[in-house]
Protein backbone atom coordinates (compact mmCIF):
# COMPACT_ATOMS: atom_id res chain seq x y z
CA UNK A 1 0.00 0.00 0.00
CA UNK A 2 1.37 3.41 -0.90
CA UNK A 3 2.32 5.84 1.83
CA UNK A 4 0.45 9.54 1.19
CA UNK A 5 2.29 11.18 4.10
CA UNK A 6 5.16 10.22 5.95
CA UNK A 7 7.13 11.69 8.37
CA UNK A 8 10.50 11.13 9.42
CA UNK A 9 12.78 12.29 12.97
CA UNK A 10 10.70 15.84 12.74
CA UNK A 11 12.13 18.27 15.14
CA UNK A 12 10.62 21.59 16.09
CA UNK A 13 11.76 23.81 18.71
CA UNK A 14 10.27 27.78 19.33
CA UNK A 15 11.42 30.79 21.66
CA UNK A 16 8.14 31.79 23.49
CA UNK A 17 9.78 34.47 25.81
CA UNK A 18 12.67 33.68 27.65
CA UNK A 19 12.18 29.79 27.20
CA UNK A 20 12.89 27.51 24.54
CA UNK A 21 9.63 25.36 23.58
CA UNK A 22 10.41 21.35 22.54
CA UNK A 23 7.24 21.31 20.63
CA UNK A 24 8.25 18.32 18.56
CA UNK A 25 11.26 15.79 19.71
CA UNK A 26 11.50 13.44 16.53
CA UNK A 27 8.65 12.07 16.01
CA UNK A 28 7.82 9.94 13.16
CA UNK A 29 5.14 7.85 11.74
CA UNK A 30 3.33 7.13 8.03
CA UNK A 31 -0.03 6.74 6.47
CA UNK A 32 -1.38 4.71 4.02
CA UNK A 33 -3.35 5.59 1.23
CA UNK A 34 -7.15 4.68 1.56
CA UNK A 35 -6.79 4.94 5.59
CA UNK A 36 -8.40 7.07 8.66
CA UNK A 37 -5.62 7.76 10.80
CA UNK A 38 -6.44 9.30 14.36
CA UNK A 39 -3.31 11.55 15.77
CA UNK A 40 -4.16 12.09 19.40
CA UNK A 41 -2.58 13.34 22.42
CA UNK A 42 -3.31 16.01 25.38
CA UNK A 43 -3.11 19.77 24.67
CA UNK A 44 0.14 20.75 24.22
CA UNK A 45 1.22 17.65 22.54
CA UNK A 46 2.54 18.65 19.26
CA UNK A 47 -0.83 17.66 17.22
CA UNK A 48 -1.04 21.43 15.68
CA UNK A 49 2.22 21.76 15.13
CA UNK A 50 3.16 18.62 13.63
CA UNK A 51 -0.50 19.49 11.24
CA UNK A 52 0.96 22.41 10.41
CA UNK A 53 4.36 21.01 8.94
CA UNK A 54 2.20 18.59 7.22
CA UNK A 55 0.60 21.63 5.66
CA UNK A 56 3.40 23.84 4.81
CA UNK A 57 2.60 26.40 7.24
CA UNK A 58 5.22 25.50 9.41
CA UNK A 59 8.79 25.05 7.80
CA UNK A 60 10.82 22.20 8.69
CA UNK A 61 13.98 22.78 11.07
CA UNK A 62 15.11 19.47 11.28
CA UNK A 63 13.58 16.03 9.96
CA UNK A 64 11.78 14.64 6.84
CA UNK A 65 8.57 15.37 5.71
CA UNK A 66 6.55 13.85 2.33
CA UNK A 67 2.87 14.55 1.64
CA UNK A 68 1.28 13.04 -1.68
CA UNK A 69 4.93 12.30 -2.89
CA UNK A 70 5.72 15.99 -2.42
CA UNK A 71 7.38 18.90 -0.55
CA UNK A 72 4.56 20.55 1.51
CA UNK A 73 6.31 23.56 1.54
CA UNK A 74 5.33 23.92 -2.56
CA UNK A 75 2.16 25.04 -2.70
CA UNK A 76 1.39 22.73 -5.83
CA UNK A 77 1.38 19.57 -3.39
CA UNK A 78 -1.21 20.50 -2.03
CA UNK A 79 -4.07 21.08 -4.31
CA UNK A 80 -4.98 17.54 -3.55
CA UNK A 81 -5.38 18.34 0.27
CA UNK A 82 -8.04 19.28 1.83
CA UNK A 83 -7.88 21.14 5.37
CA UNK A 84 -10.25 21.40 8.13
CA UNK A 85 -8.64 23.47 11.17
CA UNK A 86 -9.69 23.28 14.65
CA UNK A 87 -10.89 26.72 15.34
CA UNK A 88 -13.11 27.50 12.37
CA UNK A 89 -13.75 31.03 12.26
CA UNK A 90 -14.21 32.37 8.51
CA UNK A 91 -15.24 35.95 6.72
CA UNK A 92 -18.40 37.35 8.31
CA UNK A 93 -19.19 39.51 5.83
CA UNK A 94 -19.44 36.36 3.47
CA UNK A 95 -22.36 33.84 2.87
CA UNK A 96 -21.06 30.26 2.79
CA UNK A 97 -21.47 29.99 -0.98
CA UNK A 98 -19.15 33.20 -1.10
CA UNK A 99 -16.17 31.24 0.46
CA UNK A 100 -16.62 27.99 -1.01
CA UNK A 101 -16.06 30.21 -4.39
CA UNK A 102 -13.43 31.98 -3.14
CA UNK A 103 -11.50 28.73 -2.13
CA UNK A 104 -12.87 27.11 -5.10
CA UNK A 105 -11.28 29.65 -7.13
CA UNK A 106 -8.24 29.77 -5.18
CA UNK A 107 -7.58 25.75 -6.54
CA UNK A 108 -8.05 26.68 -9.97
CA UNK A 109 -11.39 24.65 -10.64
CA UNK A 110 -13.59 25.60 -13.15
CA UNK A 111 -16.71 27.48 -12.37
CA UNK A 112 -18.76 25.17 -14.21
CA UNK A 113 -17.45 22.23 -12.14
CA UNK A 114 -17.29 24.89 -9.14
CA UNK A 115 -20.90 25.99 -8.92
CA UNK A 116 -22.82 22.47 -8.38
CA UNK A 117 -19.67 21.17 -6.46
CA UNK A 118 -20.46 24.24 -3.93
CA UNK A 119 -24.49 23.40 -3.73
CA UNK A 120 -23.62 19.85 -3.47
CA UNK A 121 -20.66 19.77 -0.09
CA UNK A 122 -23.36 22.47 1.43
CA UNK A 123 -26.29 19.97 1.26
CA UNK A 124 -23.92 17.39 2.17
CA UNK A 125 -23.05 19.21 5.91
CA UNK A 126 -26.66 20.33 5.69
CA UNK A 127 -26.44 24.09 5.38
CA UNK A 128 -28.09 24.93 2.58
CA UNK A 129 -30.93 26.17 4.43
CA UNK A 130 -28.67 29.50 5.26
CA UNK A 131 -26.63 29.04 2.25
CA UNK A 132 -27.72 32.95 1.94
CA UNK A 133 -27.06 34.83 5.24
CA UNK A 134 -23.71 36.18 6.34
CA UNK A 135 -21.31 33.93 7.86
CA UNK A 136 -21.80 36.64 11.02
CA UNK A 137 -24.71 34.71 12.37
CA UNK A 138 -23.89 31.68 12.36
CA UNK A 139 -23.18 29.41 15.19
CA UNK A 140 -20.23 27.61 16.65
CA UNK A 141 -21.81 24.09 15.17
CA UNK A 142 -22.60 26.07 11.78
CA UNK A 143 -19.00 27.39 11.13
CA UNK A 144 -17.75 24.12 11.96
CA UNK A 145 -19.80 22.79 8.80
CA UNK A 146 -19.19 25.16 6.85
CA UNK A 147 -15.15 24.39 7.55
CA UNK A 148 -15.74 20.52 6.72
CA UNK A 149 -17.35 21.86 3.56
CA UNK A 150 -14.44 23.93 2.96
CA UNK A 151 -11.73 21.34 3.27
CA UNK A 152 -13.52 19.03 0.59
CA UNK A 153 -14.03 21.95 -2.21
CA UNK A 154 -11.26 20.39 -4.12
CA UNK A 155 -12.36 16.60 -3.64
CA UNK A 156 -9.37 15.70 -1.92
CA UNK A 157 -6.97 12.55 -1.87
CA UNK A 158 -5.64 13.74 1.67
CA UNK A 159 -8.52 14.93 4.11
CA UNK A 160 -6.01 16.71 7.31
CA UNK A 161 -8.74 17.66 10.17
CA UNK A 162 -8.04 19.28 13.62
CA UNK A 163 -10.79 18.73 15.61
CA UNK A 164 -13.31 17.98 13.91
CA UNK A 165 -15.88 17.24 15.60
CA UNK A 166 -15.77 19.79 17.92
CA UNK A 167 -19.10 21.88 18.47
CA UNK A 168 -21.33 19.73 16.67
CA UNK A 169 -24.11 18.26 17.72
CA UNK A 170 -24.64 14.10 17.74
CA UNK A 171 -26.18 14.31 14.34
CA UNK A 172 -23.43 16.41 12.65
CA UNK A 173 -21.04 14.48 14.13
CA UNK A 174 -22.67 11.13 12.86
CA UNK A 175 -23.02 12.70 9.77
CA UNK A 176 -19.13 13.52 9.89
CA UNK A 177 -18.19 10.34 10.21
CA UNK A 178 -20.83 8.66 7.63
CA UNK A 179 -18.43 11.04 5.33
CA UNK A 180 -15.35 10.30 6.71
CA UNK A 181 -16.21 6.64 5.73
CA UNK A 182 -17.80 7.09 2.34
CA UNK A 183 -14.38 9.01 1.28
CA UNK A 184 -12.94 6.08 2.68
CA UNK A 185 -14.54 4.07 0.34
CA UNK A 186 -13.42 6.31 -2.57
CA UNK A 187 -9.88 5.59 -1.54
CA UNK A 188 -8.94 9.13 0.19
CA UNK A 189 -6.94 9.08 2.69
CA UNK A 190 -7.81 10.84 6.57
CA UNK A 191 -5.66 11.94 9.16
CA UNK A 192 -7.52 13.80 11.54
CA UNK A 193 -6.54 14.82 15.23
CA UNK A 194 -9.10 14.58 18.05
CA UNK A 195 -9.66 14.48 22.07
CA UNK A 196 -12.76 12.51 21.33
CA UNK A 197 -10.92 9.38 22.41
CA UNK A 198 -14.80 7.53 21.70
CA UNK A 199 -15.04 8.95 18.47
CA UNK A 200 -11.26 8.11 17.40
CA UNK A 201 -11.76 4.62 18.02
CA UNK A 202 -14.53 4.58 16.25
CA UNK A 203 -13.47 5.18 13.04
CA UNK A 204 -9.65 4.99 12.82
CA UNK A 205 -7.88 2.00 11.43
CA UNK A 206 -4.93 3.26 13.05
CA UNK A 207 -3.66 5.80 15.47
CA UNK A 208 -0.73 7.78 16.88
CA UNK A 209 -0.42 8.90 20.44
CA UNK A 210 1.53 11.97 21.24
CA UNK A 211 2.73 13.74 24.24
CA UNK A 212 4.82 16.31 24.86
CA UNK A 213 6.25 16.08 21.22
CA UNK A 214 7.14 12.59 21.39
CA UNK A 215 5.57 9.73 20.13
CA UNK A 216 4.30 7.36 22.57
CA UNK A 217 2.63 4.88 20.34
CA UNK A 218 1.45 4.08 16.89
CA UNK A 219 -0.61 1.60 15.21
CA UNK A 220 -3.66 -0.08 14.43
CA UNK A 221 -6.28 0.72 17.03
CA UNK A 222 -7.05 -3.17 17.62
CA UNK A 223 -3.63 -4.06 18.04
CA UNK A 224 -2.90 -1.54 20.46
CA UNK A 225 -5.55 -1.86 22.56
CA UNK A 226 -5.09 -6.11 22.62
CA UNK A 227 -1.30 -5.79 23.71
CA UNK A 228 -2.51 -4.57 27.51
CA UNK A 229 -3.91 -6.40 29.94
CA UNK A 230 -6.10 -3.00 31.46
CA UNK A 231 -6.88 -1.46 28.14
CA UNK A 232 -9.91 -2.40 27.48
CA UNK A 233 -10.54 0.66 25.95
CA UNK A 234 -9.08 3.60 23.61
CA UNK A 235 -9.39 6.08 26.93
CA UNK A 236 -7.86 3.85 29.10
CA UNK A 237 -5.14 2.85 26.95
CA UNK A 238 -4.53 6.51 25.88
CA UNK A 239 -4.47 8.18 30.06
CA UNK A 240 -2.07 4.67 30.99
CA UNK A 241 0.22 6.12 28.24
CA UNK A 242 0.04 9.60 28.83
CA UNK A 243 0.25 9.25 32.62
CA UNK A 244 3.17 6.77 32.59
CA UNK A 245 5.36 8.42 30.35
CA UNK A 246 4.45 11.91 31.91
CA UNK B 1 -4.73 36.07 -11.36
CA UNK B 2 -7.76 34.32 -10.54
CA UNK B 3 -5.99 33.32 -7.09
CA UNK B 4 -5.09 37.03 -6.31
CA UNK B 5 -8.76 38.28 -7.65
CA UNK B 6 -10.15 35.10 -5.53
CA UNK B 7 -8.66 37.06 -1.95
CA UNK B 8 -8.84 40.31 -2.65
CA UNK B 9 -12.90 39.95 -3.69
CA UNK B 10 -13.27 38.98 0.21
CA UNK B 11 -12.47 42.46 1.60
CA UNK B 12 -14.79 44.10 -1.67
CA UNK B 13 -17.60 42.24 -0.31
CA UNK B 14 -16.83 44.07 2.73
CA UNK B 15 -16.69 47.27 1.92
CA UNK B 16 -19.62 46.68 0.47
CA UNK B 17 -21.70 45.26 2.85
CA UNK B 18 -20.02 46.81 6.10
CA UNK B 19 -21.43 50.55 7.19
CA UNK B 20 -17.84 52.23 7.34
CA UNK B 21 -17.43 53.40 3.81
CA UNK B 22 -21.19 54.86 3.12
CA UNK B 23 -21.26 56.82 6.77
CA UNK B 24 -17.94 58.25 4.81
CA UNK B 25 -19.50 59.12 2.24
CA UNK B 26 -22.43 60.94 3.49
CA UNK B 27 -20.48 62.67 5.67
CA UNK B 28 -18.62 63.83 2.58
CA UNK B 29 -21.82 65.18 1.03
CA UNK B 30 -23.10 66.77 4.12
CA UNK B 31 -19.98 68.76 4.83
CA UNK B 32 -19.67 69.81 1.06
CA UNK B 33 -23.58 70.88 0.82
CA UNK B 34 -22.78 72.91 3.94
CA UNK B 35 -19.89 74.46 2.62
CA UNK B 36 -21.65 75.26 -1.16
CA UNK B 37 -24.66 76.86 0.72
CA UNK B 38 -22.35 79.07 2.25
CA UNK B 39 -20.91 79.50 -1.32
CA UNK B 40 -24.95 80.80 -2.38
CA UNK B 41 -25.29 83.19 0.53
CA UNK B 42 -22.42 84.84 -1.49
CA UNK B 43 -20.23 84.76 1.13
CA UNK B 44 -16.90 85.97 -0.61
CA UNK B 45 -14.20 84.12 -1.52
CA UNK B 46 -15.53 80.72 -0.08
CA UNK B 47 -15.17 79.12 -3.48
CA UNK B 48 -11.22 78.61 -3.48
CA UNK B 49 -11.76 77.15 0.13
CA UNK B 50 -14.53 75.00 -0.69
CA UNK B 51 -12.12 73.51 -3.09
CA UNK B 52 -9.10 73.08 -1.03
CA UNK B 53 -11.55 71.50 2.03
CA UNK B 54 -13.31 69.24 -0.09
CA UNK B 55 -9.75 67.51 -2.10
CA UNK B 56 -8.42 67.11 1.21
CA UNK B 57 -11.52 65.54 2.63
CA UNK B 58 -11.80 63.46 -0.53
CA UNK B 59 -7.94 62.47 0.16
CA UNK B 60 -8.56 61.99 3.69
CA UNK B 61 -11.32 59.91 3.58
CA UNK B 62 -9.86 57.41 0.72
CA UNK B 63 -6.61 57.69 2.93
CA UNK B 64 -8.78 55.92 6.04
CA UNK B 65 -9.98 53.38 4.15
CA UNK B 66 -7.18 52.12 2.63
CA UNK B 67 -5.37 52.17 5.61
CA UNK B 68 -7.99 50.53 8.01
CA UNK B 69 -8.96 47.89 5.18
CA UNK B 70 -5.16 46.76 4.67
CA UNK B 71 -3.86 47.36 8.29
CA UNK B 72 -6.74 44.48 9.86
CA UNK B 73 -5.94 42.01 6.79
CA UNK B 74 -3.05 39.93 7.97
CA UNK B 75 -3.44 40.78 12.15
CA UNK B 76 -6.99 39.84 11.79
CA UNK B 77 -6.30 36.89 9.87
CA UNK B 78 -3.77 35.14 12.04
CA UNK B 79 -6.06 36.12 15.12
CA UNK B 80 -9.06 35.21 13.63
CA UNK B 81 -6.54 32.21 12.43
CA UNK B 82 -8.65 32.45 8.70
CA UNK B 83 -4.95 32.32 7.50
CA UNK B 84 -4.64 28.66 8.44
CA UNK B 85 -7.12 27.33 5.89
CA UNK B 86 -6.29 29.92 3.42
CA UNK B 87 -2.33 28.63 3.66
CA UNK B 88 -3.43 25.07 3.67
CA UNK B 89 -4.20 25.92 0.06
CA UNK B 90 -2.03 26.03 -3.31
CA UNK B 91 -1.11 29.43 -2.22
CA UNK B 92 2.17 31.25 -1.72
CA UNK B 93 2.41 33.71 0.76
CA UNK B 94 3.95 36.02 -1.49
CA UNK B 95 0.40 35.61 -3.44
CA UNK B 96 -1.24 36.18 -0.63
CA UNK B 97 0.29 39.51 0.25
CA UNK B 98 -0.62 40.10 -3.06
CA UNK B 99 -4.08 39.57 -3.19
CA UNK B 100 -4.26 41.57 0.06
CA UNK B 101 -2.88 44.45 -1.43
CA UNK B 102 -4.79 44.16 -4.31
CA UNK B 103 -7.86 43.90 -2.48
CA UNK B 104 -6.49 47.19 -0.42
CA UNK B 105 -6.24 49.14 -3.24
CA UNK B 106 -9.27 47.72 -5.26
CA UNK B 107 -11.66 48.89 -2.26
CA UNK B 108 -10.21 52.32 -1.50
CA UNK B 109 -9.88 52.81 -5.11
CA UNK B 110 -13.53 52.40 -5.49
CA UNK B 111 -14.32 54.71 -2.25
CA UNK B 112 -11.95 57.36 -3.94
CA UNK B 113 -13.29 57.15 -7.14
CA UNK B 114 -17.29 57.57 -5.67
CA UNK B 115 -16.06 60.33 -3.39
CA UNK B 116 -13.95 62.13 -6.64
CA UNK B 117 -17.00 61.96 -8.19
CA UNK B 118 -18.98 63.56 -6.24
CA UNK B 119 -16.29 65.98 -5.44
CA UNK B 120 -15.73 66.79 -9.32
CA UNK B 121 -19.44 67.53 -9.46
CA UNK B 122 -19.24 70.10 -6.60
CA UNK B 123 -16.27 71.71 -7.87
CA UNK B 124 -17.71 72.08 -11.77
CA UNK B 125 -21.26 73.02 -10.57
CA UNK B 126 -19.20 75.69 -7.89
CA UNK B 127 -17.22 77.79 -10.36
CA UNK B 128 -14.44 75.54 -10.28
CA UNK B 129 -14.05 75.31 -14.29
CA UNK B 130 -14.39 73.04 -16.95
CA UNK B 131 -10.94 71.72 -16.56
CA UNK B 132 -11.63 68.03 -16.41
CA UNK B 133 -7.23 67.39 -17.42
CA UNK B 134 -6.24 68.86 -14.20
CA UNK B 135 -9.70 67.09 -12.52
CA UNK B 136 -8.12 63.08 -14.72
CA UNK B 137 -4.57 63.75 -13.39
CA UNK B 138 -6.24 64.67 -10.01
CA UNK B 139 -7.89 61.59 -9.93
CA UNK B 140 -4.51 59.78 -11.18
CA UNK B 141 -2.42 60.90 -8.70
CA UNK B 142 -5.29 59.97 -5.81
CA UNK B 143 -5.09 56.65 -7.25
CA UNK B 144 -1.35 55.93 -6.81
CA UNK B 145 -1.54 57.60 -3.39
CA UNK B 146 -4.10 54.89 -2.91
CA UNK B 147 -1.20 52.27 -4.24
CA UNK B 148 1.87 53.88 -2.37
CA UNK B 149 -0.34 54.08 0.86
CA UNK B 150 -2.04 50.32 0.58
CA UNK B 151 1.74 49.02 0.06
CA UNK B 152 3.17 50.85 3.19
CA UNK B 153 0.79 49.58 5.23
CA UNK B 154 0.21 46.02 4.10
CA UNK B 155 4.22 45.82 4.76
CA UNK B 156 3.72 47.30 8.16
CA UNK B 157 1.56 44.87 9.06
CA UNK B 158 3.46 41.88 9.35
CA UNK B 159 4.84 43.83 12.28
CA UNK B 160 2.20 45.66 13.80
CA UNK B 161 -1.58 45.35 15.33
CA UNK B 162 -4.46 47.02 13.29
CA UNK B 163 -4.11 50.02 15.53
CA UNK B 164 -0.64 50.19 15.88
CA UNK B 165 -0.37 50.66 12.11
CA UNK B 166 -3.19 52.82 11.63
CA UNK B 167 -1.62 55.21 13.95
CA UNK B 168 1.46 54.91 12.39
CA UNK B 169 0.28 55.56 9.20
CA UNK B 170 -1.48 58.42 9.96
CA UNK B 171 1.55 59.99 11.75
CA UNK B 172 3.92 59.34 8.57
CA UNK B 173 1.19 60.70 6.37
CA UNK B 174 1.38 63.88 8.32
CA UNK B 175 5.15 63.88 8.95
CA UNK B 176 5.96 62.70 4.86
CA UNK B 177 3.62 65.47 3.83
CA UNK B 178 4.95 68.41 6.41
CA UNK B 179 8.51 67.84 6.41
CA UNK B 180 9.81 66.11 3.82
CA UNK B 181 11.48 69.05 2.09
CA UNK B 182 13.49 69.43 5.52
CA UNK B 183 15.10 66.32 4.30
CA UNK B 184 15.83 67.39 1.06
CA UNK B 185 16.91 70.59 2.79
CA UNK B 186 19.35 69.47 5.09
CA UNK B 187 20.87 67.46 1.87
CA UNK B 188 21.89 70.33 0.46
CA UNK B 189 22.33 72.40 2.97
CA UNK B 190 24.99 70.57 5.33
CA UNK B 191 28.36 68.83 4.15
CA UNK B 192 29.68 65.65 4.37
CA UNK B 193 28.03 62.22 6.05
CA UNK B 194 25.50 64.63 7.42
CA UNK B 195 24.59 65.57 4.10
CA UNK B 196 24.67 61.82 2.81
CA UNK B 197 22.27 61.00 5.71
CA UNK B 198 19.47 63.15 5.30
CA UNK B 199 19.79 62.77 1.10
CA UNK B 200 19.32 58.59 1.21
CA UNK B 201 16.58 59.69 4.36
CA UNK B 202 14.92 61.95 1.63
CA UNK B 203 15.33 59.23 -1.01
CA UNK B 204 14.26 56.20 1.23
CA UNK B 205 11.05 57.81 2.35
CA UNK B 206 7.95 57.26 -0.18
CA UNK B 207 6.69 60.65 -0.83
CA UNK B 208 3.67 61.22 0.19
CA UNK B 209 3.33 64.41 -1.14
CA UNK B 210 3.67 63.57 -4.57
CA UNK B 211 0.41 63.04 -4.87
CA UNK B 212 -1.06 66.13 -3.39
CA UNK B 213 -2.47 68.35 -6.04
CA UNK B 214 -4.77 70.44 -3.74
CA UNK B 215 -3.32 74.06 -4.47
CA UNK B 216 -3.03 73.21 -7.73
CA UNK B 217 -6.84 72.22 -8.32
CA UNK B 218 -8.07 74.48 -5.60
CA UNK B 219 -6.65 77.82 -7.19
CA UNK B 220 -8.00 76.03 -11.09
CA UNK B 221 -4.06 76.55 -12.13
CA UNK B 222 -2.99 74.61 -15.50
CA UNK B 223 -3.11 70.61 -15.03
CA UNK B 224 0.69 69.09 -14.33
CA UNK B 225 3.11 68.50 -17.20
CA UNK B 226 2.91 65.15 -18.90
CA UNK B 227 6.73 63.64 -17.87
CA UNK B 228 6.22 64.42 -14.22
CA UNK B 229 2.99 62.59 -14.52
CA UNK B 230 4.44 59.59 -15.72
CA UNK B 231 7.29 59.83 -13.21
CA UNK B 232 4.89 59.95 -10.68
CA UNK B 233 3.42 56.95 -12.28
CA UNK B 234 6.20 54.94 -12.35
CA UNK B 235 7.90 56.41 -9.11
CA UNK B 236 4.53 54.75 -7.42
CA UNK B 237 5.24 51.04 -9.49
CA UNK B 238 8.89 51.16 -8.44
CA UNK B 239 8.35 51.84 -4.80
CA UNK B 240 5.39 49.56 -4.17
CA UNK B 241 7.21 46.90 -6.10
CA UNK B 242 9.73 46.80 -3.50
CA UNK B 243 7.40 47.35 -0.19
CA UNK B 244 5.84 44.18 -1.42
CA UNK B 245 8.71 42.29 -2.54
CA UNK B 246 10.31 42.55 1.46
CA UNK B 247 6.87 42.32 2.63
CA UNK B 248 6.42 38.87 1.31
CA UNK B 249 9.87 38.11 2.05
CA UNK B 250 9.18 39.28 5.86
CA UNK B 251 5.91 37.07 5.92
CA UNK B 252 7.63 34.16 4.27
CA UNK B 253 9.71 33.69 7.12
CA UNK B 254 6.94 34.61 10.22
CA UNK B 255 6.13 32.14 12.39
CA UNK B 256 1.89 31.34 12.24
Amino acid sequence: MEQVLTVKDLFYTYESGRSRVEALRGISFSVNEGEIFGFIGPNGAGKTTTIKHLLGILNKQKGELSVLNGDPADPSTRKKVGYMPETADYYRYLTPGELLLIYGDIFGIKRSVLRPRIKELLDLVDISYASGRLMKTFSKGMMQKVSFAQALINDPDLLILDEPTGGLDPVARRKMRDVIHTLRERGKTVFFSSHELSEVELVSDRIAILNKGRLMAFGPVKELLGGKEEAETLENYFLNIIEGGA
Amino acid sequence: MRTIWAISREMLMELIRKKDFYVLLILMLVLLGFLSSQSFFQVQGVERYIRDFGYSLVMFFSFLIAVIFCAKQLPAEIESRTIYPLLAKPLSRFKLILGKYTGGVMVSAIAFTLFYSVYAAFYILGGGGRNFVLLFQGYIFGVMFLCMVAALVIFLSNFLTMSANVALSALLYVVINGFSTVLRDGALMYKGPVSVLYGIMYYLVPHLEFYDLRIRIAHGWDPVIAWVVWAVIVYTFVYCFFLLYFAGLIFKRKRL
